[in-house]
């Protein structure tokens, strides 16, 4: 009996990954430490009040999204690889340098959440993060991590859990569906900060190259682009879906409670309307999960993206000396960004948050430049975008630009 | 620094990166434009620059000017003969040409002579009187840092700290294989460029084009005389592989099908679809297409599927001499040439010599009386594992396999064995 359940479990997850395409893989991997984070202290400050923000959000991400994998498959090609061949050296060293800062910022972010998730069973982040970086590093120096992924992919399934515990804490359905409906907004500096954090944690600028690269790995033939666009797509709605419902049940719980997010034990109690006193042990595993998740992945995919645009070796199979800005790259993110979260005092969630912000600020240069490529006929041929299309994307483009202007104004003035 | 170069026999090596963007004057000395890219003339191993690009103020687009009415590089400034304003045209890229800034700049390259793919971050000319000639294209750092403008202040800082300076990183021109996408549209038949990716090795080549993307992998591929396709579609991976075969006319598929290994051959068309492994197969000349039907009939997984037909084998009546005439005769590479199996008339196999046997006995003694007829064969129909442990059993370098007749019907070879699925 437990070896057949065992069994078809293990069935169950296969079936999962051989759907589960670079769409799906990306959207799991942007719901990491940073957007754990942004989203609970989302609900815990401001309760239902931003949830509307995530239906545009979604919206964007789609789209923009389904920019990204269009890319990948007309042309083959990685968008450093674009953004070299289209625009100089130039523009492309100062980007990427851009790049790499949010992506460090985002590296030290998921060693903060593998700090604060075992702190929660009294592990010193003394400990856990140094361990958390040498096993990360192994993992694809190794090269086992292609096996290690299927791991994390299913564990993600833990997010299930904010859906059911957000139905348990009895939410206020009314109030929530007048936010959706009637947005309400104030040009608060916290609030539009909260708003830029939200929206650069959904839409990470790394998801772009890291989801483009994925595509071109898959070698997907332009013919076969349908596949692609629901594999996307899905991916799109799932990681909004599971962002809504983080935000809406530490609304329903910790906002309630009048509990204001500082640390992950604070976090976890948005759990507790499902799994109780156990709530803490719940978060941690989810939080750890997801941390470890996309610190593998995104110290790797800044690596690949700079090399890839500078024309250095890349390569996981390649010897260090074959590839020295490769490995040492991505040795650097990995151990500088372990090394920033061991400062002592160093507030854990807020660092999460602010990465998520710096990401939302960079978002919109990297999305000029896609649309700029996008529409680029030489290169995309008939697969350009559409006139109406495109219309969608420049408005996303320019409401991006208005928020960051706004925020930083915001900033400046008060 | 002055660059005259009406001195004659004066040469001098400078950047495109030094040229470009800057000033363009005429005779007077009035800047008519700013340089913004040169067209060269392929087929030479140093091309020469045929014609400069300009812009200029309220122009959209570039105008060309043939590179003879160029009268002087002065500094970073290009002074131009005088009279030249009529001879301004609009630009034309002929099919063998191609502009540095547009076809090569920033773009990837194949390095044939070290086998990998470069990206150009500079382009290295040499001055020769009054012609421009490419020499080099610049892969290394610091190709980037001089377009940064940020090369001096980082020598300054590296020699200040370490007494030391960056190094060039260059490729010769004569082993730069540009990739542009204009280039690659062209007949390829006739671009001659495109032959220098003969001289890397299949399997280095196999290399280069599954770092490419699908359409330049695909032009590259098309380019290849038949012999280097197949040699190079055999070492790709089998996805690729596929979708490479599926890119070639049928008739040009079907004939690398024929010049690859049998066994390989039978693999990849395994992995089509029905339709088009038919179609292959129907387009194919009647002794290959007979061949890799009956290799098709056998299951994955089997000895079967794994056998080549390639092999030399001799009635046991035939003598030494006949056997070293017999590989004589075979002008194509063996898979294996360690073994030579020994039939009686009707084909059914009796024993083996080894290449030992040609090399130490006398050219008349008859095979019968030198082989061995202790054999170790395998049926079509056996599993791979059998075969794997019979190998590592007898430490053999190929296992026949006979039909139940005892005829021959194919080898395997221990690289069949060792070669993942």
């Amino acid at each position: 009996m437990r070896l057949y359940s065992l069994k078809s479990r293990w069935r169950g997850l296969i079936l999962f990954l051989a759907v589960a395409g670079p769409g799906i893989i990306t959207s799991n991997v942007d719901n990491d430490a940073g957007g754990i984070a942004t989203y609970s202290i989302a609900g815990s400050y401001y309760g239902y009040s931003l949830l509307w923000s995530l239906v545009p959000i979604m919206v964007a991400l789609v789209i923009i999204q389904e920019m990204s994998a269009r890319m990948g498959v007309v042309t083959g090609k990685g968008l450093s690889d674009l953004i070299r061949e289209r625009f100089g050296v130039r523009i492309t060293v100062y980007l990427l340098l851009a790049v790499v800062l949010t992506n460090f910022g985002n590296v030290i972010a998921e060693f903060a959440g593998v700090a604060s998730s075992l702190e929660i069973f009294h592990i010193p982040k003394l400990l856990s993060v140094p361990l958390a970086a040498v096993v990360v590093w192994l993992l694809v120096v190794k090269g086992t991590y292609r096996s290690v992924e299927k791991v994390f992919l299913f564990a993600c399934l833990f997010y299930v859990t904010y859906i059911i515990s957000g139905f348990l804490a009895d939410p206020d359905w009314k109030v929530i569906g007048r936010s959706l409906v009637r947005p309400e907004f104030d040009l608060s500096p916290g609030k539009l900060g909260m708003l830029v954090g939200l929206v650069g944690t959904t839409i990470a600028p790394w998801m772009q190259f890291y989801l483009q690269a994925a595509v071109v790995e898959k070698n997907i033939a332009a013919k076969d682009y349908k596949l692609t666009l629901v594999d996307v797509t899905v991916g799109s709605l799932v990681v909004t879906v599971v962002a809504g419902f983080i935000v809406l049940t530490c609304a329903a719980t910790l906002h309630q409670a009048g509990t204001k997010v500082q640390t992950a034990a604070d976090a976890a109690l948005a759990l507790e309307p499902l799994a109780g006193e156990y709530c803490s042990l719940l978060f941690a595993f989810g939080l750890l999960n997801a941390s470890l998740f996309a610190a593998s992945i995104l110290p790797l995919s800044t690596a690949f993206v700079v090399c890839e645009g500078m024309g250095w070796e890349v390569g996981v199979n390649k010897k260090f000396s074959e590839a020295p800005e490769f490995y040492g790259l991505y040795s650097l993110l990995i151990f500088l960004g372990a090394a920033a979260v061991l400062l002592p005092g160093i507030p854990l969630f807020a660092v999460m948050y602010v990465s998520q912000i710096v990401n939302g600020l960079v978002l919109p240069v990297i999305l000029v430049i896609m649309l700029v490529l996008i529409n680029d006929r030489k290169l995309m041929g008939r697969y350009a975008n559409g006139r109406i299309y495109n219309g969608f994307a420049w408005a996303i483009g320019l409401g991006l630009i208005a928020l960051s202007l706004l925020y930083i104004g915001t900033l400046v003035w008060a | 620094m002055n660059k005259e170069m009406q001195s004659s026999g004066l040469q001098m090596f400078l950047f495109f990166s030094e040229l470009a963007g800057h000033k363009v004057v005429d005779h007077t000395g009035k800047p008519v434009g700013e340089m913004q890219d040169l067209r060269v003339r392929l087929g030479d191993p140093y091309p020469r620059v045929t014609a400069l690009l300009m812009k200029r103020r309220r122009t959209k687009g570039s105008l060309s000017l043939d590179w003879s009415e160029v009268r002087s590089l002065n500094g970073d400034i290009i002074h131009l003969k005088e009279g030249t304003e009529a001879k301004l045209t609009a630009q034309e890229v002929r099919h063998d040409e191609l502009l540095l800034r547009q076809d090569l700049l920033d773009k990837q390259v194949v390095d044939t002579h070290g086998a990998r793919i470069e990206r150009v971050n500079d382009v290295h000319l040499l001055v020769v009187r009054s012609d421009l000639h490419i020499v080099h294209v610049d892969i290394g750092i610091r190709g980037i840092l001089r377009r940064l403008g940020w090369l001096r202040a980082v020598d300054a800082l590296t020699d200040w700290l370490f007494a030391y300076q960056l190094r060039e990183k260059m490729v010769s021109w004569k082993y730069v294989q540009p990739l542009a996408a204009g280039l690659m549209k062209q007949n390829l038949k006739l671009n001659v460029k495109l032959q220098t990716l003969r001289e890397i090795h299949p399997s280095d080549l196999a290399d280069i084009l599954e770092d490419l993307d699908q359409e330049t992998r695909k032009r590259i591929f098309q380019s290849l005389d038949l012999h280097t396709a197949a040699e190079t579609l055999e070492e790709v991976d089998r996805k690729l592989q596929v979708s490479l075969l599926e890119s070639a006319p049928v008739e040009v598929a079907s004939d690398i099908l024929e010049e690859m290994a049998p066994d390989e051959a039978t693999d990849l068309l395994a992995d089509l679809p029905e339709e088009q492994q038919q179609k292959l197969i129907q387009t194919m000349e009647a002794p290959y297409r007979e061949q890799l039907e009956e290799l098709l009939r056998f299951k994955e997984g089997t000895a079967g599927s794994i056998m080549t037909t390639d092999w030399i084998s001799l009635e046991e009546s035939q003598t030494i001499g006949e056997a070293i005439a017999a590989f004589k005769q075979t002008t194509h590479p063996l898979e294996t040439v360690a073994y030579i199996y020994v039939t009686d008339r009707d084909g059914r196999l009796k024993g083996v010599l080894t290449l030992r046997h040609l090399l130490i006995c006398a050219r008349d003694e008859v095979l019968s009386s030198l082989m061995n007829t202790r054999l170790v064969s395998v049926r079509p129909e056996d599993n791979v594992d059998e075969v794997v442990e019979i190998f590592k059993k007898y430490k053999f370098l190929a296992v026949p396999v006979v039909n139940p007749e005892n005829k021959l019907s194919g080898i395997i070879t221990l690289q069949d064995v060792v070669e993942p699925e």
